[in-house]
């Protein structure tokens, strides 16, 4: 029965006209696909220069760039298909089943990438300008191709991360979309300094920054930690752009050690006696 | 045809802000019946705020006493020892409390626990961008249960208020050429060169961005006095005192032309140093040059930031006081907020 299903496949893929491929169709389909990567750069740059003029909206514009990406390449394909083998219903679904099959067997990885892409332009886990932190990488999103998804590091590496990661990997958006993200900064003074004055600084710090963005769906909050040899002071507090997520926290930072220091705040310290507390 | 609803009516004196100023003066009446209750009156710069507060003072000289800041407060004595004896304390530009730094939050704290204990009753002014950044950071608004908001003044009133500076007679000439009006919406082909001698027309949906419908379908010739003022008002986006700048700029007394209107471009491109610095000036209104190396802190080089700013127009000195230029206000806004200096 299986064999007589294969015969017929093989029948009607052989009435496929294959043997009418000729110059012309060469230079119909190099069009096509021109077309569609001049298209996609397009659409990219286009909304890309939207994003930038939308300043504290620009992640919302470029959520589309992967989606028309996908629109297009798939049109394409089709117009392709369609001018190679003007396959009749018949013929273009058996002609699928066997693409399927040869996608199964040889090109697994590749297909499992495209289908993460288009799972990512629809589900939006992450998008384009998000900070994300997937397979033990953290960066801006740069772009969500058919393939990969780019990312830049803080030190401007560029990482390419298959799109297949987003089945089996979990992603951390820090944004989720949003221009502002949350910063967190450790400072760490000695156990006998005045921790309320370095938490009353770290406060001032972060509030009178260039970069703070405050509201009420982002507040910022100032914690105390007591640990055994150091106090720990840390602020929770939103980056008016995630651009500038580093700056600011540098920038809280630096300012808040010069008031501690004016104000008699120290740095822990060594401890001079370590308790012993082997066994013997 | 001359449109009467814009005429000013000659026979009543114009109150600019009547509104705000009636409800200030009822809740100053209801304070001496015993109610009581601090108010803040919040508003952008040039927009009018220190005119209400002018005329909150002189209607009440024997109960108020008007305090007016024009610098940062550094001691505690100056928010302190100048009430006198009255029950009234009007405040005027209090913006100058607070500083962007650390620790510059000591002066308005004090004059927090102040009014927290007084009995007397507090009217406050405070320049709009200040109000919302001591909201989101220090609460500021739950100190004060009247908040007043100086509006935005539409081109009827504001035509009323700038007509009422003068006597005579104002001529109004429209030396405007009048384009002939396009449609919002057409088709046009573009040419598309492909490889191998081909061209392709492809047809393209154009959107006319300057479209403007016509206001009197061609039967009449809009009033010249409104259009000036629609014009005015638009650019200034109702601001009072922005209007009154662009009105002085462009008239020649006693004529003013449409065309000496000026359509102010906005392009702004700042580091983040010029926009933080930009950001401190809009939000004290009016700052001196020490005051402004204060609050700058040792990161910004504000000789150098301040002049870069002024030859791009964005700010202006007046007797060694720099304050954003008017013209430009509603750009420095629209583009602070685009960065998310303001809130």
């Amino acid at each position: 029965m299986v064999l007589t299903t294969l015969n017929e496949t093989e029948g009607v893929i052989a009435e496929l006209p294959f043997w009418e491929f000729d110059p012309g169709m060469a230079l119909e389909i190099l069009y096509i696909l021109v077309l569609a990567f001049i298209l996609v750069k397009v659409e990219t740059f286009v909304f890309r220069k939207i994003s930038e003029i939308a300043g504290t909206r620009r992640i919302a514009p470029t959520m589309l760039i992967p989606l028309l990406k996908i629109a297009i390449y798939a049109i394409a394909a089709y117009f392709i298909i369609a001018a190679v083998l003007q396959p009749s219903l018949s013929q273009l679904v058996a002609f699928s089943g066997l693409f399927g099959a040869a996608l199964g067997f040889g090109l697994k990885d590749i297909f499992a990438d495209i289908i993460g892409g288009i799972v990512i332009a629809f589900e939006r886990p992450y998008r384009i300008g998000d900070k994300i932190s997937v397979m033990g990488t953290y960066g801006e999103v740069q772009d969500i191709g058919l393939r990969a998804t780019r990312i830049v590091t803080p030190d401007d590496s560029l990482v390419s991360i298959p799109n297949f990661s987003v089945f089996n990997e979990a992603t951390a958006s820090a944004n989720a979309g949003k221009t502002e993200m949350m910063v967190v900064i450790d400072l760490f003074v000695d156990s006998e300094s005045d921790a309320v004055a370095a938490m009353d600084i770290l406060r001032d710090a972060v509030v009178t920054s260039k970069y703070v963005y405050i509201s009420s769906s982002c507040p910022y909050t100032i914690l105390l930690e007591d640990f055994p040899f150091y106090k720990r002071i840390r602020a929770k507090a939103y980056v008016n752009d995630l651009r500038s997520e580093f700056e600011f926290c540098s920038e809280v930072t630096r300012r808040a050690w010069i008031a501690m220091q004016r104000e008699g705040i120290r740095p822990p310290r060594f401890p001079a006696h370590i308790p012993d507390v082997s066994p013997d | 045809m001359e449109d009467e609803a814009l005429v000013p009516d000659e026979k009543e004196e114009f109150v600019l802000f009547e509104e705000e100023i009636n409800r200030i003066q009822e809740a100053i009446d209801s304070f001496a019946e015993g109610e009581f209750s601090h108010i803040a009156l919040v508003g952008e710069p040039f927009a009018g705020q220190h005119l209400i507060m002018g005329t909150i003072r002189d209607q009440n000289p024997d109960i108020a006493s008007y305090i007016p800041f024009f610098n940062v407060i550094k001691g505690k004595e100056a928010i302190t020892s100048t009430y006198g004896t009255k029950e009234i304390i009007l405040m005027d530009r209090c913006h100058f409390l607070a500083l962007r730094q650390i620790g510059g939050f000591a002066m308005l704290d004090a004059f927090l626990d102040m009014i927290s204990l007084s009995d007397k009753m507090f009217v406050t002014s405070w320049n709009s961008f200040t109000w919302s950044y001591l909201r989101a950071v220090k609460g500021i608004d739950k100190f004060f249960p009247v908040v007043i908001e100086v509006p935005k003044l539409d081109s009827k009133t504001l035509m009323e208020a700038v007509l009422s500076h003068y006597e005579g007679d104002i001529e109004f000439i429209d030396d405007t050429e009048q384009p002939e009006e396009q449609p919002l919406v057409a088709m046009k082909t573009v040419p598309v060169n492909l490889p191998f001698g081909y061209t392709l027309n492809i047809p393209w949906p154009w959107v006319n961005l300057n479209h403007r419908p016509a206001e009197n379908h061609g039967e009449t010739q809009p009033d010249i006095e409104k259009v000036v003022f629609d014009k005015i008002t638009r650019i200034a986006k109702g601001n009072y005192g922005v209007g009154l700048r662009i009105w002085e700029r462009s008239l020649d007394y006693p004529k003013i032309r449409l065309s000496k209107i000026p359509d102010l471009p906005c392009s702004l491109d700042l580091n983040i140093k010029e926009a933080f610095l930009l950001y401190i000036v809009l939000s004290m209104e009016s700052i001196s040059f020490s005051d402004l190396s204060e609050i700058a802190g040792p990161d910004i080089d504000v000789e150098q930031t301040l002049y870069r700013l002024t030859s791009h127009g964005l700010v202006e000195q007046e007797k060694g006081y720099y304050r954003v230029n008017p013209e430009t206000l509603n750009c420095v806004i629209a583009y602070l907020k685009r960065i998310r200096m303001v809130w």
